[in-house]
């Protein structure tokens, strides 16, 4: 009995070694899906077949890896801006479509492949079967958006594992700094948002990224109780909330002017204090969970507190995209982070 | 004839106009219908609630009241015409191209009139497309069902196609609200085009409905007693989508309306086409109404309105069903 303890510590013991001199040049990810992914290293042909998590990809410094990557909002190469193409002068190679396919991101050689968590399951699962690690993202949260970016860091090895570090320690800096700026004003007096979507009836729901936004920025949204994602709601809804302030986002129909001329919405408060404004967008739009959130909050909190210059958000976005996609704003574009 | 329920005609038509003035005092804004009726009389032109009342509620339920006489009123007179109790609008080919088209014009622009004026063209093709391979075909009302779930499932296609290009961020959450049917975008200017053809199609009905009797005869029967039976079941046709697609152009996918009102207003007046049209226009006009006010007052964001004619529809269809069964059981 004691003799064949000691054969299993033996072997246990060199399993482990063993182990251990593999893992050597291998990285085991715990993914927003919550499965352990182990990811060779170094990782040197990325697609990114997740419209978010590509631009993750490209603030960590591995933009160079990509083999293949969707872009968020972006359905055809026509519809790129011209600063993403300026930013990615292979756009034209690198730009897929439509659900990815196994055999064509196997072609192009890609060694880790990133996926939508909310869609991508099965696809994940076939390109682990021909041995290509998988990772499954969900960024939904500002915690989210946190884990998301220290485990594509962890993945993408030790550079842009320093990188993921800075960020977030830039983004809780950012909401750390909100949060102060406004912690003197009581919950009844913070303005009261809107947040509207592709139309002017479509607004936020309590669960979505934006409204975290507008919190962080101090601010309320209006429509917070709601549930499930964009909602429709009608104009007497909107008049019942009277919000201070409406947000358009950078993407969909709705323009500054339409609201502000349209004889409907001239009894909305925002409408009369003229406090109706439209995201700027330089690569994808602020308000989605990934990187440039960052500077969704700032210019939220610039919005909704135009007196307190809490921060200096033109100067804060050239440095941003200085700093993570080696990307120098135009003046137009650092203009118009500009509140008007 | 002079049954109970005949008698009780006039509330039938009565019905839609006592749900359309309740549901003009009713909506989330304001202290309820004291301060609407006030509002509603008042002469200052800066009441929130009386132009709200005006500009939002009463384009609104004046939509729902058309969009349900035309649904009930085209799926009566389909359902005649094809001798089949299991016809509504889905059948023609029109619900599917007015999909098609609504969601073709939220992808490439987005405006409320591109929506409105995508989904009736793309409606009328998909019924030309039916009438057109069907009258090739003898224009019996088989063939013309069997074509009209081809050229259905050719635009259910290209819906799914469109979908699959759709931005998921902005454009899908728009078409896929489109389809579940509403009448949260309705206003003065939509209006306009769904009253006019509303007026032109069901005044053609209603002056054809005695003829509609004919028709249900056979085709045969229907010729011998002087009948030119392939234009007017044409004519009828045309007119029907035309009802449907100005509808659907404006309320997005309403099912159920058009199948169930028509055997409703058949139980209450009967089989008589003369009395079954405008019966059953009105019961729709009152139903969708009614539904509507749910969806736009219950909860802070829009029910869908497709959705509650499901919910209300299904345990219809299948009461009415039941009754059916237990009639013929015993005639046996």
């Amino acid at each position: 009995m004691k003799k064949g303890l000691r054969v299993v510590v033996v072997i246990a013991l060199v399993a482990g070694l063993a182990a251990a001199a593999c893992a050597s040049d291998a990285v085991t990810i715990v993914d927003s899906a919550g499965r352990a992914v182990v990811v060779p290293q170094p990782v040197e042909r990325i697609a990114s077949a997740y419209g978010i998590g590509t631009y993750y990809v490209y603030a960590l410094g591995a933009g160079n890896r990509l083999v293949a990557a969707w872009y968020v909002g972006v359905k055809s190469l026509g519809q790129a801006p011209a600063s993403l193409r300026a930013m990615e002068p292979r756009l034209d190679e690198l730009f897929s479509v439509g659900d990815p396919n196994v055999e064509e991101l196997a072609a192009r050689g890609a060694d880790l492949v990133v996926a939508d968590a909310a869609k991508h399951a099965a696809f994940a699962a076939q390109m682990q079967g021909i041995g290509v690690p998988t990772l499954l993202l969900a960024p939904e949260t500002t915690q989210g958006v946190v884990d998301t970016t220290l485990a594509l860091g962890a993945a993408l090895g030790e550079e842009a594992a320093g990188r993921a570090a800075q960020f977030v320690s830039d983004f809780w800096r950012v909401f750390a700094a909100s949060e102060a700026a406004t912690r003197d004003v009581p919950s009844g007096e913070r303005p009261r948002v809107l947040f509207v979507g592709s139309s002017s009836l479509q607004v936020a729901s309590g669960a979505m990224y934006q409204t975290q936004l507008i919190e962080a920025a101090g601010g309320v949204s209006v429509s917070e109780d709601l549930v499930g994602g964009w909602n429709t709601v009608n104009l007497e809804q909107i008049l019942v909330w009277n919000p201070d302030v409406v947000i358009i986002p950078p993407y969909g129909n709705v323009t500054v002017a339409d609201l502000m001329t349209s004889a409907d919405w001239q009894s909305v408060r925002a409408v009369q204090t003229r406090r109706v404004v439209r995201m700027p967008r330089v690569f994808a739009p602020m308000d989605t969970p990934l990187p440039e959130s960052l500077l969704g909050v700032m210019w939220l909190s610039s919005v909704l507190y135009p007196e307190r210059e809490t921060f200096d958000v033109r100067a804060e976005a050239a440095a941003f995209y200085g700093t993570y996609y080696g990307y120098a704003l135009s003046q137009a574009e650092a203009d118009s982070f500009l509140v008007p | 004839m002079s049954s109970p329920r005949r008698r009780l005609l006039w509330l039938l038509y009565a019905l839609p106009v006592g749900i359309f003035f309740a549901t003009l005092l009713m909506g989330r804004y304001g202290g309820g219908v004291g301060d609407a009726l006030r509002a509603l009389f008042s002469t200052d032109t800066s009441d929130v609630l009386h132009s709200l009342i005006l500009r939002v509620r009463l384009p609104r339920a004046l939509a729902a009241l058309l969009v349900g006489a035309n649904l009930a009123a085209s799926g009566a007179v389909l359902q005649g015409l094809f001798r089949n109790p299991l016809v509504d609008a889905r059948i023609l080919g029109v619900s599917s191209g007015a999909a098609f088209g609504a969601s073709l014009a939220i992808l490439l622009s987005g405006s409320a009139l591109a929506v409105q004026t995508g989904a009736f063209a793309f409606a009328l093709l998909a019924m030309a497309c039916v009438l057109a391979i069907g009258w090739r075909m003898g224009a019996a009302p088989l063939v013309l069902l069997l074509v009209g779930i081809a050229v259905s499932a050719l635009f259910d296609s290209l819906l799914g196609l469109v979908k699959v290009v759709a931005d998921p961020l902005s454009k899908l959450p728009s078409i896929t609200y489109w389809l579940l049917g509403g009448l949260s975008g309705a206003s003065w200017s939509t209006l306009a085009p769904l009253a006019a053809l509303s007026v032109l199609g069901l005044g053609f009905l209603v002056l054809v409905r005695w003829r509609l009797n004919l028709l249900t005869l056979g085709d045969d029967e229907a010729a011998s007693l002087g009948v030119r039976v392939r234009p007017l079941r044409a004519a009828m046709v045309v007119a029907a989508s035309v009802l449907i697609a100005a509808s659907v152009s404006q309320a997005g996918m309403i099912g159920w309306i058009g199948l169930v009102v028509p055997h409703v207003a058949r139980a209450w007046v009967g089989p008589d086409h003369a009395r079954l049209l405008p019966a059953s226009a009105a019961l729709g006009a009152a139903i969708l109404l009614a539904l509507d006010t749910v969806a736009r007052t219950a909860l802070p964001s829009e029910i869908p309105l497709g959705i509650l004619t499901g919910l209300l529809g299904v345990p219809a269809f299948l009461f009415l069903l039941v009754g059916y069964l237990r009639a013929r059981g015993a005639a046996r």
